[in-house]
């Protein structure tokens, strides 16, 4: 009876402290909650909503005429072609380059810690005095340092920015300069990771540079490369203030257009809130499929490696 | 110059003192490894002057005439330096004022940043109340897809608050600037992340001794917690310094305006300002920043470096 007491008596108080923990949770998070849902969340389905309307103050449902539209639209399959064009050129360009530097950073053991601070300083630069002032760079006058560039190893003067099949590369460049540094000390860190004892142990077994690099030192850098590999396309869909400033405003002639910058115009410039809000959506769900394919090629490695462990065992 | 040199000469290190690392003092007896570091450290000053050299040509180029700037024949450095264009540019763009702005922009958004997202991470991470997973994939959510992209709605709800009175704006504009810094997805997960990697054991141990959690986030959690204020306090600091495109939108009045929304606006003035006078703005607009780099240096590159192992 006594006992039965006591056991009813603890379970009403761990009940009582159950509740007071929720309660204190709640609480805890009911302002940044608030917060989040006055910044992300109801913006977000707003314009969820917003596509399938005309515009944001008549609110009349139009179905998927916003979709129709935007697929209609030059400048929108422009941007849609100019997001892959930009991948591609930040791959090429931007992808290899924090790689190297990473490395040159770990082995090179004179300055360090001055390379260091020269290679990340471009990356405190806001990215709006960045584009203004590669912009001034790429400008099509003879003075404009491009030119003077040019000249001085005997070309020509070249509209560079003016000119459309160059204005993506361009805009990459600027990115690269500006992002290379942070990245490049993720992939330091990384390489720093790398075990001693096994390079020490394939010095032992007399394994070459290169293959201690291959059997080595790459494998311990997959993971890395996979991340950032997504994170760099991911960010490259947020091309923003470049071609808005460099371009300017997506140009010349559309070439430097990306779905985020359209998006903006549509709602700022044209006061076509639906079709905003439309290339809004379109460009989530990219975002989204890169994600989503980020997340099974991850799960499939680290299925492989779990894998491989388990049969060594 | 003569000073600096003989200090390095001191401190230069020797192959033999490379013990770890890809190639190590046992490989720099070979003669063709020594020459392969050569290479590297000729890479790496090409590297770092590519870096360095925009900074540098738009200090140079700041610093010239008109007359100078569009001249046929190119010069890197200015033939004559103009100091006093510094300080009539600056009275003619009150560029103080933007100063002003942005450091009580910057202040107030690293102030939401660390303390809403770290209510909300320790919530999610130790108290964990009902629903907590859910409000976790919602946040996740809100990382994965950029703010700019919901700004028109997120304006128009802002609007609706009564903030945008354009014509008489005042401070309390700030307002949702500061608190958007407190709904950031990527400095809660920083957060939340670091919160779930303490040791449990000494939050119950606390929760034992009769503390509540109040008493427990502020007299356990947060105290050793300053490592990672530390580093979202510096994110903030630079995101928000940069910060353009809400900003944008939000101040209109002119005195209000922070650098970088100054800069962007001086760029379509009518008549447009003379190229070497808008570098020479720009230039006044990264200098803070590089001094917040120089001061920070070792706590910055390390946050930067730290991104990527918590992967």
């Amino acid at each position: 009876m006594n006992s039965d007491e006591r056991k009813k008596k603890r379970r009403k108080s761990r009940i009582k402290a159950a509740i007071k923990r929720n309660l204190f949770g709640w609480a805890l998070m009911l302002i940044p909650l608030a917060l989040f849902a006055f910044f992300v969340w109801v913006p977000m389905l707003r314009n969820f909503i917003l596509s399938f309307q005309d515009n944001y103050f008549d609110q009349n449902f139009v179905g998927f005429a916003n979709f129709q539209a935007i697929f209609a639209d030059p400048a929108f399959l422009k941007a849609l072609g100019n997001t892959f064009l930009y991948i591609l050129f930040s791959l090429i360009i931007g992808y290899l380059v924090p790689v190297i530097l990473g490395f040159l950073l770990s082995e090179v053991f004179h300055l360090s810690g001055l390379f260091r601070v020269l290679l990340y300083l471009p990356c405190m630069i806001s990215g709006i005095a960045v584009v203004f002032l590669f912009s001034t760079m790429y400008g099509d006058s003879s003075t404009d340092l491009f030119n003077v560039i040019a000249k001085a190893f005997g070309g020509e003067a070249h509209p560079w920015k003016g000119a459309p099949n160059l204005i993506i590369p361009l805009i990459v460049l600027a990115m690269t300069w500006r992002g290379a540094g942070s990245t490049a000390l993720i992939y330091l860190s990384s390489f720093q990771s790398v075990d001693d004892s096994m390079y020490e142990a394939a010095r032992i077994d007399g394994a070459s540079p290169w293959q201690r690099f291959r059997k080595i030192t790459a494998p311990s850098l997959k993971a890395t490369l996979i991340t950032l590999f997504v994170l760099q396309i991911i960010s490259v869909f947020q091309v923003f203030y470049e071609p808005l400033v460099i371009g300017p405003k997506g140009g010349p002639l559309n070439s430097s257009m990306s779905l985020l910058l359209l998006s903006y115009l549509y709602a700022f410039e044209d006061f076509e809130h639906g079709k905003s809000a439309a290339t809004a959506i379109v460009l989530v769900l990219i975002i989204a499929l890169f994600t989503l394919a980020y997340r099974l090629l991850l799960r499939v490695l680290n299925g492989e490696t779990g894998n491989k462990k388990r049969k060594q065992k | 110059m003569s000073r600096d040199n003989r200090k390095k000469k001191i401190i230069l290190p020797r192959f033999k003192d490379k013990r770890g690392g890809f190639l190590n003092f046992a490989d720099y007896r070979k003669v063709s490894n020594r020459i392969g570091y050569g290479v590297m450290v000729a890479f790496l000053i090409l590297f770092a002057f590519m870096a360095v050299f925009p900074i540098v040509f738009l200090f140079a180029s700041s610093m010239k005439s008109v007359s100078e700037i569009t001249s046929a024949t190119y010069t890197f450095w200015p033939k004559e330096w103009d100091w006093g264009k510094i300080g009539r540019l600056w009275e003619r763009f009150d560029f103080g004022r933007y100063y002003l702005n942005t450091f009580v922009y910057v202040i107030g958004a690293v102030i939401c940043a660390v303390i809403f997202n770290s209510l909300l991470a320790y919530a999610v991470a130790i108290v964990k109340p009902f629903g907590y997973k859910v409000i976790n994939a919602l946040v996740f959510l809100g990382y994965m897809v950029p703010t700019i992209l919901n700004i028109f709605p997120l304006l128009q709800e802002i609007r609706d608050f009564g903030f945008l009175n354009p014509d008489h704006q005042s401070y309390l504009i700030f307002i949702p600037l500061w608190l958007g810094f407190g709904a950031n997805a990527y400095y809660y997960m920083l957060f939340r992340d670091y919160f779930s990697r303490l040791p449990k054991s000494l939050v119950e141990a606390s929760s034992m001794d009769g503390a509540n959690q109040l008493q427990i986030f502020f007299r356990v959690v947060l105290p050793l917690s300053k490592p990672i204020i530390g580093i979202v306090a510096i994110f903030a600091m630079t995101a928000s310094y940069s910060d353009f495109l809400l900003p944008y939108c939000l101040l209109q009045a002119s005195e209000l305006q922070t650098v970088v929304v100054g800069i962007y606006n001086i760029s379509n003035i009518n008549p447009p300002l003379q190229l070497p006078d808008f570098l020479l703005l720009i230039m006044l607009s990264i200098i803070p920043q590089i001094i917040i780099f120089l001061v920070f240096q070792r706590q910055i590159m390390n946050v930067g470096a730290g991104k990527g192992s918590k992967e």
